[in-house]
């Protein structure tokens, strides 16, 4: 060790936190019994050791007492590690000679018994100054960025998001795995509370992006890896084969009028047909045609060519192969979005066997002015005008027991809208809604919600809906009135279900790849969910929009906004600190077998076959410690964390 | 997502595809079997009955699925298929 011999000066602060700690823990006692522990210099107590006072009291005492090294007792290293870092740096202290023992998560908060709570927080301390006394002075590894952002996602967020980082000024990959950008929100009617065309409002954007001279959108195409670290990423993007080029197809149609496959519009949700070569919508965005080669007969050995022969622009080409593009980029905003719930889980609603029953996006489809209607309200069994339809909220929402346990949070608003917009079609139909809650937080929801109630008489019946089953051409609802307590039994045309929102398909496989954590119901986990609601805890990763949680167009763009200044902010510096806490190669131990290879979850370490040791990538380790633990020769000790200090820390905990 | 198919939605059926009529010129297959194999719609079986040369030729099990692409005729190696346009059909 670097300061054998020399006796180090030790500080320790302890933190009341308020009552958080002192409530249970004799903070008092605990500065006291440290005063006289081998390496301590001083020691003392502080209300609030995060708050400026406190920081300032570490602050002078490094200077005063010239501390080499100070343990704050508080709460977790995630909180304040940085915090307390920051205060010793200005001390002129290494920040890395800076140790938080947690008091709070791991001792005041789980032990009632004071006694007790206040031996263990001794005892936590005490090995913490067995850390510190073995601390090195470390400083931060260098790295410079590539600026240069890829965005993941074609919808509303991703490209909120592009248009924000390029009119910064840097270079944006938007990577859209459909034949289109526009995501879920190109398909709704009008969005609420406003009641605007969600078209009109999307595709000026979908066109600017385009155009902006800093995007390079990639339709059709997935991202296949990501390696490398923050600043310093290399993507591999899948380019999936359009079979027509883009730049010569002139939109006439006449391939798709000879197409003889037929397949179900996705657009239109199935409630309209398309051919197997086919523009998605009339603004796709790129506009073009796409071949889509699960629906074509085939192009390989022989194939029936009717749409390259009728293709005067001769873009139709069936030689295109799937490219791999490799992009280095700098940052990756993840911006995946969502499906609806799956409505064959839900089969007290007759899972999806009733052509009547509809999810809300089929709903949606069948009021836009682009649907398959035109935007008459019909319904799909039989092109009638339904007279009487029902809306169900929470249809696989709120339901722990069954479904998803989570409130999908805009299905009250989009019922109110689809009632509402019902209404303004069919002036002499009936709108009832059952709910179990009505939630209107936000701005110019509610009184939204009162319009629904008020003016346009919609019906709503507070209950959940037991059963939907048909009788004739009917649908017939029980449910129940609990505000009455009376059972409920409704003739009804056409019902429409207010479906959750569940994480997109493929999202937790992709996840995987780029290393972000998921939670249990597969919703985008944030770095911090009050403090860092935009970032992913593996650096460089920014996640914004539904990928995060149900969550509406305007906050979802305004998370798509915070992910582009997050990103801007990055992008600013030329260089990157990356943290020193790494575990470098004792090449003298390393006998060369490759098992922290196999460990490493970032790639950082290789073997050189030559010399038969490891060699670590700096800037690749994070210092997640894996492989020191794998290591049967102790050759890979993690700096500041050695085993060494490992165990002087346990034997400070056994001996009290 | 998974899209739910809805076989007629609002009353109407799928828009009309085309169609091909098959013909099939016994004499000259050798019962190779390809057609049966390409044909991306399975619209072919080799029959029970023999040709003058003593194979089996093919013939039309589900003739309403074919969409008169041609993959038949081109993979044919003695021509002994071929299909012809006929009125365009539904579903």
């Amino acid at each position: 060790m670097k300061d054998d011999g020399k006796k180090k000066r030790i500080g320790v602060f302890v933190c009341h936190c308020g009552v958080n700690i002192a409530g249970v823990v004799d903070v008092e006692k605990v500065a006291e019994l440290l005063k006289d522990y081998p390496g301590v210099e001083f020691s003392t107590d502080y209300v609030y050791m995060c708050s400026e006072p406190g920081q300032q009291l570490v602050l002078d005492k490094i200077k005063e007492d010239k501390l080499d090294s100070v343990i704050i007792a508080a709460c977790s290293p995630t909180l304040h590690e940085k915090t307390f870092q920051s205060a010793a740096e200005l001390a002129g202290l290494n920040p890395h000679q800076v140790e938080i023992a947690n008091i709070r998560e791991q001792d005041s908060w789980v032990h009632p018994d004071r006694d007790k709570a206040t031996v263990k927080a001794v005892k936590i301390v005490k090995s913490m100054v067995e850390k510190a006394i073995q601390n090195e002075d470390l400083e931060p590894i260098k790295v410079g960025v590539f600026k240069k952002a890829l965005v993941i996602g074609g919808g509303v967020t991703g490209l909120q998001a592009a248009m924000d980082i390029a009119d910064q000024g840097y270079e944006v990959i938007v990577v859209e795995k459909e034949p289109s950008v526009g995501g879920k929100m190109i398909q709704l009617s009008e969005t609420f509370p406003t009641l605007d065309c969600s078209q009109c409002i999307l595709t000026p954007k979908m066109v600017e992006v385009t155009r902006h001279p800093k995007i390079k959108l990639m339709t059709y195409s997935e991202v296949e890896s990501i390696s490398g670290f923050v600043g310093n990423f290399k993507v591999r993007i899948k380019k999936k084969p359009r079979f027509v080029d883009e730049d010569k197809c002139k939109l006439c149609n006449e391939c798709a009028d000879v197409c003889p496959q037929i397949v179900p519009d996705e657009y239109n949700m199935g409630l309209s047909f398309r051919k197997a070569i086919y523009m998605p919508f009339p603004q796709a965005v790129p506009g073009t045609y796409t071949l889509d080669m699960e629906s074509c007969l085939g192009t390989l050995p022989i194939r029936c060519g009717k749409c390259k022969d009728v293709c005067d622009a001769q873009a139709i080409d069936y030689d295109m192969k799937e490219e791999i593009i490799e992009e280095e980029v700098g940052a990756v905003v993840v911006a995946t979005g969502y499906d609806l719930y799956d409505m064959k889980a839900l089969g007290e609603y007759g899972g999806e066997n009733y052509e009547d029953v509809l999810n809300g996006l089929e709903f949606e489809r069948i009021l836009s002015a682009s649907g398959p209607t035109g935007g008459k309200v019909q319904r799909p069994s039989d092109g009638k005008v339904p007279k009487n339809v029902v809306f169900i909220q929470c249809a696989g929402s709120r339901d722990p027991e069954n479904h998803n346990s989570y409130c999908s949070k805009i299905c009250c608003m989009y019922t109110a809208k689809h009632a509402m917009l019902y209404k303004h079609r069919v002036h002499d139909g009936n709108a009832i809604v059952f709910y179990i809650d009505v939630r209107t937080g936000g701005k110019n929801f509610d009184e939204f919600y009162q319009r629904a109630t008020d003016d346009e008489s919609i019906l709503y019946l507070r209950g959940k809906v037991s059963k939907i089953f048909k009788e004739g051409n009917k649908m017939i609802v029980w449910g129940v009135d609990t505000l009455t307590g009376q059972k409920v039994e409704v003739e009804a045309d056409m019902v429409v279900l207010a479906m959750a929102m569940t994480k997109a398909d493929g999202v937790p496989e992709l996840m995987k790849k780029l290393k972000i954590s998921i939670d249990g119901n597969g919703w985008l986990a944030e770095a911090h969910p009050k403090l860092r609601p935009v970032e992913s805890l593996n650096q460089g990763f920014y996640l914004a929009g539904a990928a995060l949680g149900p969550k509406d167009i305007p906050e979802a763009v305004a998370q798509a906004s915070a992910a582009a200044a997050k990103v801007g902010a990055l992008f600013a510096k030329d260089e990157l600190m990356h943290a020193p806490t790494i575990v470098p190669v004792i090449e003298e131990l390393c006998s060369g077998c490759g098992i922290c290879v196999s460990m490493c979850p970032y790639g950082a370490r290789t073997l050189n076959a030559v010399r038969k040791v490891i060699e670590v990538n700096e800037v690749l380790c994070e210092g997640c410690g894996a492989c020191a633990a794998a290591c049967p020769a102790g050759a890979a000790q993690q700096l500041n964390q050695s085993d060494s200090q490992i165990f002087s820390m346990v034997k400070a905990i056994l001996r009290g | 997502m998974r899209i739910r198919e809805h076989k007629k939605p609002f009353g109407f059926e799928k828009p009309s595809r085309p169609h091909g009529k098959i013909i099939i010129i016994d004499e000259r297959c050798k019962g190779c079997g390809f057609c049966v194999e390409y044909c991306p719609q399975d619209v072919l079986e080799l029959s029970e009955r023999f040709n003058k040369k003593g194979y089996h030729p093919p013939e039309a099990v589900n003739d309403h699925a074919c969409v008169n692409c041609g993959f038949c005729r081109m993979i044919c190696p003695e021509f002994a298929i071929y299909t012809v346009e006929d009125e365009p059909v539904i579903g």
